[in-house]
Protein backbone atom coordinates (compact mmCIF):
# COMPACT_ATOMS: atom_id res chain seq x y z
CA UNK A 1 0.00 0.00 0.00
CA UNK A 2 2.61 2.80 0.90
CA UNK A 3 5.17 1.26 -1.89
CA UNK A 4 1.55 2.05 -4.16
CA UNK A 5 1.24 5.49 -2.78
CA UNK A 6 5.12 6.50 -3.34
CA UNK A 7 4.69 5.21 -7.14
CA UNK A 8 1.76 7.78 -6.95
CA UNK A 9 3.62 10.56 -5.73
CA UNK A 10 6.61 9.23 -7.89
CA UNK A 11 4.39 9.80 -11.00
CA UNK A 12 2.97 12.75 -10.36
CA UNK A 13 6.40 14.54 -9.52
CA UNK A 14 7.23 13.25 -13.10
CA UNK A 15 4.29 14.81 -14.87
CA UNK A 16 4.96 18.15 -13.26
CA UNK A 17 8.61 17.85 -14.38
CA UNK A 18 7.55 16.85 -17.60
CA UNK A 19 4.95 20.16 -17.45
CA UNK A 20 7.33 22.52 -16.12
CA UNK A 21 10.22 21.07 -18.83
CA UNK A 22 7.50 22.01 -22.10
CA UNK A 23 6.60 25.43 -20.38
CA UNK A 24 10.25 26.13 -20.54
CA UNK A 25 11.06 24.86 -24.01
CA UNK A 26 7.74 26.70 -25.21
CA UNK A 27 8.78 29.95 -23.64
CA UNK A 28 12.53 29.65 -25.33
CA UNK A 29 10.83 28.87 -29.18
CA UNK A 30 9.90 32.34 -31.26
CA UNK A 31 6.30 32.41 -31.45
CA UNK A 32 4.87 31.92 -34.60
CA UNK A 33 6.04 34.23 -37.07
CA UNK A 34 8.40 36.26 -35.36
CA UNK A 35 11.77 36.73 -36.34
CA UNK A 36 14.63 34.42 -35.67
CA UNK A 37 17.14 36.40 -33.36
CA UNK A 38 19.89 35.00 -35.65
CA UNK A 39 19.02 36.16 -38.90
CA UNK A 40 18.99 39.29 -37.54
CA UNK A 41 22.43 41.55 -37.72
CA UNK A 42 24.12 42.56 -34.87
CA UNK A 43 24.86 46.12 -34.02
CA UNK A 44 28.37 46.09 -35.50
CA UNK A 45 27.11 44.46 -38.45
CA UNK A 46 24.70 47.65 -38.71
CA UNK A 47 27.23 50.08 -38.02
CA UNK A 48 29.24 48.67 -41.11
CA UNK A 49 26.95 48.45 -43.51
CA UNK A 50 25.65 52.10 -42.93
CA UNK A 51 29.36 52.78 -42.89
CA UNK A 52 29.24 51.34 -46.80
CA UNK A 53 26.35 52.76 -47.73
CA UNK A 54 27.16 55.88 -46.72
CA UNK A 55 30.06 55.37 -49.21
CA UNK A 56 27.70 53.23 -51.93
CA UNK A 57 25.40 56.59 -51.72
CA UNK A 58 28.36 58.84 -53.13
CA UNK A 59 28.18 56.65 -56.32
CA UNK A 60 24.32 56.79 -57.05
CA UNK A 61 24.97 60.68 -57.32
CA UNK A 62 26.94 59.38 -60.34
CA UNK A 63 24.21 56.55 -61.70
CA UNK A 64 25.35 53.59 -60.04
CA UNK A 65 22.48 51.16 -58.67
CA UNK A 66 23.41 50.02 -55.53
CA UNK A 67 22.94 46.23 -55.04
CA UNK A 68 20.67 45.50 -52.00
CA UNK A 69 22.48 42.22 -51.14
CA UNK A 70 25.31 42.34 -48.96
CA UNK A 71 27.67 40.14 -47.09
CA UNK A 72 29.21 40.51 -43.29
CA UNK A 73 32.25 38.87 -41.79
CA UNK A 74 34.84 39.48 -39.32
CA UNK A 75 38.17 40.40 -40.42
CA UNK A 76 41.97 40.72 -38.99
CA UNK A 77 45.29 42.07 -39.84
CA UNK A 78 47.01 39.20 -41.97
CA UNK A 79 43.97 37.25 -42.22
CA UNK A 80 41.80 38.73 -45.54
CA UNK A 81 38.68 37.61 -46.85
CA UNK A 82 37.97 36.59 -50.33
CA UNK A 83 34.56 36.59 -52.24
CA UNK A 84 33.22 35.57 -55.47
CA UNK A 85 31.18 37.93 -57.52
CA UNK A 86 30.15 36.81 -60.54
CA UNK A 87 30.37 40.62 -63.40
CA UNK A 88 29.24 41.17 -66.68
CA UNK A 89 31.13 42.59 -69.01
CA UNK A 90 30.90 46.30 -70.41
CA UNK A 91 28.85 47.45 -67.01
CA UNK A 92 31.04 49.06 -64.08
CA UNK A 93 31.07 48.24 -60.69
CA UNK A 94 32.51 49.47 -57.43
CA UNK A 95 32.88 47.29 -54.75
CA UNK A 96 32.65 48.63 -51.47
CA UNK A 97 33.79 47.49 -47.76
CA UNK A 98 33.41 49.20 -44.26
CA UNK A 99 34.18 48.39 -40.82
CA UNK A 100 32.89 49.04 -37.13
CA UNK A 101 34.93 48.49 -34.61
CA UNK A 102 38.51 48.80 -33.82
CA UNK A 103 39.81 47.96 -37.63
CA UNK A 104 41.88 51.18 -38.36
CA UNK A 105 42.85 50.90 -41.95
CA UNK A 106 41.18 48.53 -44.76
CA UNK A 107 41.62 47.79 -48.73
CA UNK A 108 39.74 46.26 -51.04
CA UNK A 109 41.47 44.39 -54.22
CA UNK A 110 39.76 42.59 -57.04
CA UNK A 111 41.31 39.64 -58.51
CA UNK A 112 40.19 37.55 -61.99
CA UNK A 113 38.87 33.75 -61.84
CA UNK A 114 42.49 32.75 -61.85
CA UNK A 115 43.49 35.09 -59.20
CA UNK A 116 45.43 37.56 -61.09
CA UNK A 117 45.28 41.21 -60.14
CA UNK A 118 43.21 43.10 -61.84
CA UNK A 119 43.86 46.78 -61.76
CA UNK A 120 40.73 49.25 -60.70
CA UNK A 121 40.20 52.39 -58.99
CA UNK A 122 40.81 52.76 -55.79
CA UNK A 123 38.96 54.83 -52.66
CA UNK A 124 40.89 54.11 -49.21
CA UNK A 125 39.02 56.27 -46.22
CA UNK A 126 40.69 53.95 -43.44
CA UNK A 127 37.70 52.09 -42.49
CA UNK A 128 36.29 52.73 -45.75
CA UNK A 129 37.26 51.41 -48.44
CA UNK A 130 35.99 50.63 -52.43
CA UNK A 131 37.75 49.69 -55.93
CA UNK A 132 35.92 50.21 -58.99
CA UNK A 133 36.24 48.78 -62.44
CA UNK A 134 34.50 48.01 -65.94
CA UNK A 135 35.22 43.50 -66.64
CA UNK A 136 36.39 43.06 -69.83
CA UNK A 137 34.85 39.34 -69.84
CA UNK A 138 31.90 38.53 -68.02
CA UNK A 139 32.39 35.80 -65.02
CA UNK A 140 33.76 34.86 -61.35
CA UNK A 141 36.06 37.81 -60.46
CA UNK A 142 37.27 38.24 -56.77
CA UNK A 143 37.22 40.56 -54.61
CA UNK A 144 39.80 40.81 -51.53
CA UNK A 145 38.83 42.78 -48.13
CA UNK A 146 41.79 43.45 -45.87
CA UNK A 147 42.22 44.87 -42.93
CA UNK A 148 45.84 46.82 -43.57
CA UNK A 149 46.12 47.87 -39.23
CA UNK A 150 44.22 47.57 -36.85
CA UNK A 151 42.39 45.06 -34.38
CA UNK A 152 40.20 42.27 -35.22
CA UNK A 153 36.37 43.91 -36.77
CA UNK A 154 33.31 43.02 -38.09
CA UNK A 155 32.87 44.34 -42.06
CA UNK A 156 30.25 45.00 -44.38
CA UNK A 157 30.69 44.32 -48.14
CA UNK A 158 28.44 45.21 -50.76
CA UNK A 159 28.36 46.90 -54.26
CA UNK A 160 26.94 49.33 -57.19
CA UNK A 161 27.14 48.68 -60.46
CA UNK A 162 25.62 50.84 -64.07
CA UNK B 1 29.09 62.21 -48.84
CA UNK B 2 29.10 63.76 -52.75
CA UNK B 3 31.79 61.94 -54.74
CA UNK B 4 33.64 64.88 -55.34
CA UNK B 5 34.25 64.73 -51.78
CA UNK B 6 35.15 60.85 -51.99
CA UNK B 7 38.00 61.52 -54.44
CA UNK B 8 39.38 64.39 -52.44
CA UNK B 9 39.71 62.04 -49.37
CA UNK B 10 41.08 59.01 -51.31
CA UNK B 11 44.27 58.44 -52.70
CA UNK B 12 46.25 60.26 -55.72
CA UNK B 13 46.08 56.89 -57.31
CA UNK B 14 42.87 57.00 -57.54
CA UNK B 15 41.96 60.38 -58.36
CA UNK B 16 44.60 60.38 -61.03
CA UNK B 17 42.94 57.12 -62.45
CA UNK B 18 39.46 57.35 -61.89
CA UNK B 19 38.01 55.67 -65.57
CA UNK B 20 34.47 57.09 -64.68
CA UNK B 21 35.73 61.13 -64.63
CA UNK B 22 38.59 61.21 -66.90
CA UNK B 23 37.57 60.89 -70.30
CA UNK B 24 35.13 63.98 -69.30
CA UNK B 25 38.18 66.00 -68.11
CA UNK B 26 39.85 64.71 -71.07
CA UNK B 27 37.34 65.70 -73.81
CA UNK B 28 36.87 69.42 -72.43
CA UNK B 29 40.90 69.84 -72.16
CA UNK B 30 41.41 68.84 -75.73
CA UNK B 31 38.37 70.81 -77.11
CA UNK B 32 39.45 73.87 -75.66
CA UNK B 33 42.58 74.03 -76.58
CA UNK B 34 41.60 73.38 -80.55
CA UNK B 35 38.65 76.00 -80.48
CA UNK B 36 40.92 78.30 -79.29
CA UNK B 37 43.68 78.32 -81.22
CA UNK B 38 43.83 76.93 -84.80
CA UNK B 39 47.54 78.02 -85.33
CA UNK B 40 49.35 74.75 -86.21
CA UNK B 41 52.52 75.77 -85.08
CA UNK B 42 51.61 77.28 -81.63
CA UNK B 43 49.47 74.02 -81.31
CA UNK B 44 52.62 72.01 -81.66
CA UNK B 45 54.26 74.26 -79.41
CA UNK B 46 51.83 73.59 -76.78
CA UNK B 47 51.25 69.70 -77.39
CA UNK B 48 55.21 69.04 -77.25
CA UNK B 49 56.05 70.11 -73.72
CA UNK B 50 52.58 67.95 -72.86
CA UNK B 51 53.51 64.61 -75.05
CA UNK B 52 56.91 64.64 -72.97
CA UNK B 53 55.49 65.29 -69.78
CA UNK B 54 52.86 62.50 -70.48
CA UNK B 55 55.31 59.76 -71.55
CA UNK B 56 57.77 60.34 -68.33
CA UNK B 57 54.74 60.40 -65.79
CA UNK B 58 53.18 57.19 -67.69
CA UNK B 59 56.82 55.67 -67.43
CA UNK B 60 56.65 57.00 -63.56
CA UNK B 61 53.37 55.51 -63.33
CA UNK B 62 54.10 52.52 -65.25
CA UNK B 63 57.42 51.74 -62.63
CA UNK B 64 55.09 52.22 -59.44
CA UNK B 65 52.64 50.26 -60.68
CA UNK B 66 54.48 47.57 -62.50
CA UNK B 67 56.03 47.46 -57.97
CA UNK B 68 52.68 48.39 -56.41
CA UNK B 69 50.35 45.26 -58.45
CA UNK B 70 49.39 42.43 -55.51
CA UNK B 71 51.15 39.37 -56.22
CA UNK B 72 48.58 36.74 -57.51
CA UNK B 73 46.39 34.84 -55.17
CA UNK B 74 48.20 31.09 -53.91
CA UNK B 75 46.32 28.18 -54.38
CA UNK B 76 45.29 28.67 -50.51
CA UNK B 77 43.92 32.08 -50.87
CA UNK B 78 41.64 30.69 -54.09
CA UNK B 79 40.66 27.28 -52.00
CA UNK B 80 39.25 30.39 -49.27
CA UNK B 81 37.52 32.09 -51.74
CA UNK B 82 33.36 32.30 -50.17
CA UNK B 83 30.68 32.36 -52.71
CA UNK B 84 27.89 34.21 -50.79
CA UNK B 85 24.21 34.13 -52.53
CA UNK B 86 23.50 37.22 -51.55
CA UNK B 87 26.70 39.34 -54.01
CA UNK B 88 27.76 36.04 -55.67
CA UNK B 89 24.69 35.82 -57.59
CA UNK B 90 24.01 38.76 -59.88
CA UNK B 91 20.33 40.13 -59.99
CA UNK B 92 18.60 40.16 -63.76
CA UNK B 93 19.11 43.94 -63.67
CA UNK B 94 22.75 43.29 -63.84
CA UNK B 95 22.73 41.29 -67.22
CA UNK B 96 19.89 43.69 -68.79
CA UNK B 97 22.08 46.73 -68.31
CA UNK B 98 25.01 44.92 -69.90
CA UNK B 99 22.45 43.71 -72.74
CA UNK B 100 21.70 47.29 -72.81
CA UNK B 101 25.20 48.90 -73.17
CA UNK B 102 25.87 46.52 -76.12
CA UNK B 103 21.86 46.88 -78.50
CA UNK B 104 18.93 48.53 -78.00
CA UNK B 105 16.77 45.76 -76.97
CA UNK B 106 13.21 45.70 -77.27
CA UNK B 107 12.05 44.16 -73.76
CA UNK B 108 8.22 43.99 -74.40
CA UNK B 109 9.41 41.53 -77.07
CA UNK B 110 10.38 39.23 -74.22
CA UNK B 111 7.32 39.54 -72.02
CA UNK B 112 5.59 36.05 -71.38
CA UNK B 113 1.80 34.88 -70.76
CA UNK B 114 0.99 35.14 -67.09
CA UNK B 115 2.27 32.22 -64.93
CA UNK B 116 -0.21 30.35 -62.37
CA UNK B 117 -0.31 32.08 -59.31
CA UNK B 118 -2.07 29.25 -57.24
CA UNK B 119 0.92 26.21 -56.55
CA UNK B 120 0.65 23.97 -53.92
CA UNK B 121 4.08 23.01 -54.09
CA UNK B 122 6.69 25.39 -51.32
CA UNK B 123 9.20 24.83 -53.81
CA UNK B 124 7.65 25.50 -57.13
CA UNK B 125 6.32 28.89 -55.17
CA UNK B 126 10.07 30.06 -54.28
CA UNK B 127 11.60 29.44 -58.20
CA UNK B 128 8.25 31.09 -59.61
CA UNK B 129 8.65 33.98 -56.77
CA UNK B 130 12.34 33.95 -58.56
CA UNK B 131 11.13 33.89 -62.03
CA UNK B 132 8.30 36.95 -61.55
CA UNK B 133 11.15 39.14 -59.58
CA UNK B 134 13.32 38.66 -63.02
CA UNK B 135 9.87 39.55 -65.45
CA UNK B 136 9.44 42.98 -63.34
CA UNK B 137 12.82 43.94 -64.20
CA UNK B 138 11.76 43.78 -67.87
CA UNK B 139 8.59 45.67 -67.43
CA UNK B 140 10.88 48.60 -65.83
CA UNK B 141 13.71 48.33 -68.55
CA UNK B 142 10.88 48.60 -70.61
CA UNK B 143 9.51 51.35 -68.83
CA UNK B 144 5.70 49.76 -68.65
CA UNK B 145 4.38 50.58 -65.32
CA UNK B 146 1.08 48.23 -65.78
CA UNK B 147 3.45 45.28 -66.47
CA UNK B 148 5.46 46.46 -63.37
CA UNK B 149 1.98 46.58 -61.77
CA UNK B 150 0.84 43.22 -62.97
CA UNK B 151 4.36 41.66 -62.19
CA UNK B 152 3.99 43.25 -58.70
CA UNK B 153 0.55 41.74 -57.86
CA UNK B 154 1.55 38.14 -59.30
CA UNK B 155 4.45 38.22 -57.00
CA UNK B 156 2.39 39.52 -54.19
CA UNK B 157 -0.07 37.16 -54.77
CA UNK B 158 2.31 34.22 -54.67
CA UNK B 159 4.61 35.55 -51.86
CA UNK B 160 0.72 35.04 -49.73
CA UNK B 161 0.68 31.76 -50.52
CA UNK B 162 4.25 31.27 -48.87
CA UNK B 163 2.91 32.66 -45.87
CA UNK B 164 6.06 35.13 -46.18
CA UNK B 165 5.59 38.45 -43.75
CA UNK B 166 3.84 41.65 -44.18
CA UNK B 167 7.05 43.61 -45.18
CA UNK B 168 6.69 41.71 -48.39
CA UNK B 169 3.50 43.02 -49.13
CA UNK B 170 5.13 46.44 -48.24
CA UNK B 171 7.52 46.05 -50.74
CA UNK B 172 5.01 45.01 -53.03
CA UNK B 173 2.75 48.39 -52.29
CA UNK B 174 5.88 50.42 -52.85
CA UNK B 175 6.32 48.57 -56.41
CA UNK B 176 3.35 49.88 -57.56
CA UNK B 177 3.71 53.84 -55.96
CA UNK B 178 7.22 53.70 -57.79
CA UNK B 179 5.32 52.26 -61.05
CA UNK B 180 2.96 55.22 -60.85
CA UNK B 181 5.84 57.65 -60.69
CA UNK B 182 7.73 55.89 -63.16
CA UNK B 183 10.69 55.82 -60.92
CA UNK B 184 12.49 53.61 -63.12
CA UNK B 185 15.82 53.21 -61.29
CA UNK B 186 13.95 53.00 -57.37
CA UNK B 187 12.19 50.18 -59.17
CA UNK B 188 15.16 48.31 -59.88
CA UNK B 189 16.60 48.43 -56.24
CA UNK B 190 12.71 47.93 -54.90
CA UNK B 191 12.27 44.42 -56.66
CA UNK B 192 15.87 42.94 -55.63
CA UNK B 193 14.74 44.49 -51.97
CA UNK B 194 11.72 42.30 -52.56
CA UNK B 195 13.30 39.39 -53.57
CA UNK B 196 15.58 39.69 -50.43
CA UNK B 197 12.75 40.16 -47.80
CA UNK B 198 11.11 37.09 -49.23
CA UNK B 199 14.34 34.89 -48.47
CA UNK B 200 14.56 36.63 -45.44
CA UNK B 201 11.09 35.77 -44.32
CA UNK B 202 11.58 32.51 -45.56
CA UNK B 203 14.48 31.90 -43.16
CA UNK B 204 12.53 33.14 -40.25
CA UNK B 205 10.02 30.68 -40.86
CA UNK B 206 12.83 28.01 -40.77
CA UNK B 207 12.07 27.69 -44.36
CA UNK B 208 15.95 28.41 -45.45
CA UNK B 209 16.16 25.30 -47.94
CA UNK B 210 13.68 27.61 -50.39
CA UNK B 211 15.50 30.65 -50.48
CA UNK B 212 18.27 29.46 -52.66
CA UNK B 213 15.26 28.81 -55.35
CA UNK B 214 13.98 31.86 -55.49
CA UNK B 215 17.63 33.27 -56.69
CA UNK B 216 17.43 30.05 -59.49
CA UNK B 217 14.27 30.87 -60.56
CA UNK B 218 15.58 34.37 -61.31
CA UNK B 219 18.79 33.64 -62.70
CA UNK B 220 16.74 30.77 -65.33
CA UNK B 221 14.55 33.44 -66.48
CA UNK B 222 17.03 36.04 -66.58
CA UNK B 223 18.88 33.40 -68.67
CA UNK B 224 16.10 32.50 -71.12
CA UNK B 225 15.28 36.67 -72.00
CA UNK B 226 19.48 37.25 -72.37
CA UNK B 227 19.47 34.27 -74.78
CA UNK B 228 16.24 34.48 -76.48
CA UNK B 229 17.21 38.19 -77.48
CA UNK B 230 20.40 37.48 -78.49
CA UNK B 231 19.63 34.24 -80.35
CA UNK B 232 16.95 36.62 -81.91
CA UNK B 233 19.68 39.66 -82.29
CA UNK B 234 22.85 37.89 -82.61
CA UNK B 235 26.18 39.63 -82.18
CA UNK B 236 29.41 37.89 -81.10
CA UNK B 237 29.93 40.52 -78.36
CA UNK B 238 26.29 40.25 -76.89
CA UNK B 239 26.52 36.28 -76.79
CA UNK B 240 29.53 36.64 -74.65
CA UNK B 241 27.71 38.40 -72.19
CA UNK B 242 26.56 35.00 -71.56
CA UNK B 243 29.00 33.27 -69.59
CA UNK B 244 28.39 32.72 -66.13
CA UNK B 245 29.99 29.45 -65.35
CA UNK B 246 30.57 29.45 -61.55
CA UNK B 247 26.73 30.87 -60.99
CA UNK B 248 25.40 27.55 -62.18
CA UNK B 249 27.93 25.41 -60.47
CA UNK B 250 26.78 27.38 -57.29
CA UNK B 251 23.14 26.74 -57.55
CA UNK B 252 23.86 22.89 -58.45
CA UNK B 253 25.94 23.09 -55.25
CA UNK B 254 23.13 24.59 -53.41
CA UNK B 255 20.02 21.93 -54.71
CA UNK B 256 23.06 19.43 -53.81
CA UNK B 257 22.98 20.61 -50.06
CA UNK B 258 18.81 20.83 -49.81
CA UNK B 259 17.95 17.98 -46.99
CA UNK B 260 17.09 14.42 -49.16
CA UNK B 261 13.21 15.03 -49.01
CA UNK B 262 13.26 18.17 -50.43
CA UNK B 263 15.57 16.87 -53.37
CA UNK B 264 12.46 13.98 -54.02
CA UNK B 265 10.56 16.70 -54.90
CA UNK B 266 9.98 16.01 -58.41
CA UNK B 267 10.30 19.34 -59.81
CA UNK B 268 13.52 19.99 -57.72
CA UNK B 269 14.75 16.72 -58.77
CA UNK B 270 14.39 17.37 -62.64
CA UNK B 271 16.39 21.08 -61.88
CA UNK B 272 19.01 18.65 -60.21
CA UNK B 273 19.17 16.77 -63.66
CA UNK B 274 18.31 19.46 -65.61
CA UNK B 275 20.97 22.06 -64.59
CA UNK B 276 24.51 20.50 -65.54
CA UNK B 277 23.22 20.93 -69.39
CA UNK B 278 22.85 24.63 -68.48
CA UNK B 279 26.18 25.01 -67.06
CA UNK B 280 28.14 23.45 -69.82
CA UNK B 281 26.63 25.82 -72.40
CA UNK B 282 27.50 29.04 -70.26
CA UNK B 283 30.95 27.58 -69.29
CA UNK B 284 32.80 29.07 -72.07
CA UNK B 285 36.20 30.23 -71.63
CA UNK B 286 36.43 34.26 -71.95
CA UNK B 287 38.13 34.50 -75.11
CA UNK B 288 35.60 32.03 -76.66
CA UNK B 289 32.80 33.73 -78.76
CA UNK B 290 29.34 31.30 -78.81
CA UNK B 291 27.69 31.02 -82.51
CA UNK B 292 24.65 31.74 -82.92
CA UNK B 293 23.70 27.74 -82.50
CA UNK B 294 25.16 27.80 -79.27
CA UNK B 295 22.93 30.78 -78.13
CA UNK B 296 19.93 29.12 -79.35
CA UNK B 297 21.05 26.14 -77.56
CA UNK B 298 21.04 28.09 -74.37
CA UNK B 299 17.70 30.05 -75.02
CA UNK B 300 16.09 26.02 -75.83
CA UNK B 301 17.67 24.62 -72.18
CA UNK B 302 16.57 27.92 -69.71
CA UNK B 303 13.50 28.01 -71.83
CA UNK B 304 13.15 24.57 -70.90
CA UNK B 305 13.67 24.60 -67.37
CA UNK B 306 11.49 27.72 -67.32
CA UNK B 307 8.61 26.01 -68.70
CA UNK B 308 9.00 23.43 -65.94
CA UNK B 309 8.89 25.71 -63.35
CA UNK B 310 5.95 27.50 -64.27
CA UNK B 311 3.61 24.40 -65.32
CA UNK B 312 1.53 23.15 -62.52
CA UNK B 313 1.65 19.53 -61.91
CA UNK B 314 -1.89 18.69 -62.78
CA UNK B 315 -1.49 20.76 -66.38
CA UNK B 316 -2.00 19.51 -69.68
Amino acid sequence: MQSGTQEIRKGKALVMRALALLLVCAAALPAPGAPDPAALPTDAEVKAQASALEVAGAFSNDGFKNRDGHVFGKIAPKEPKFIQVNLYSGNQYWFIAATSGPAKRIAVTVFDEKGKFVPTELYENNTQAAAGFSPQASGPYIVRIEELSGEPATFCLLYSYK
Amino acid sequence: MSKNEIWNSGTQEGKRNNPFSFPEFLSSRFSSLVSTDDNPSRLALTFLPMFSRIVSLLLVAGTAFASAAPAPLTAKELAAVAKVESVSIPTPAEAMAALGKVAKPNWQSRYRQPIPTTFSNRAQIALNIGGLIADGYIAVEAEDAQQVKNTGKDIIALAKTLGVSESVIARGNSIFEFAERNEWNTLKEELEATQNEVKLSLEQQHDADLVCLVSLGAWIRATEILSGWIADNYTPVAAKLLRQPEIVALMRAKLDGLPAKAKEDPLVADLIAGLPALEALVSFSSDKVPTQNDVKAVKEVSGKLMKRISTKPNAK
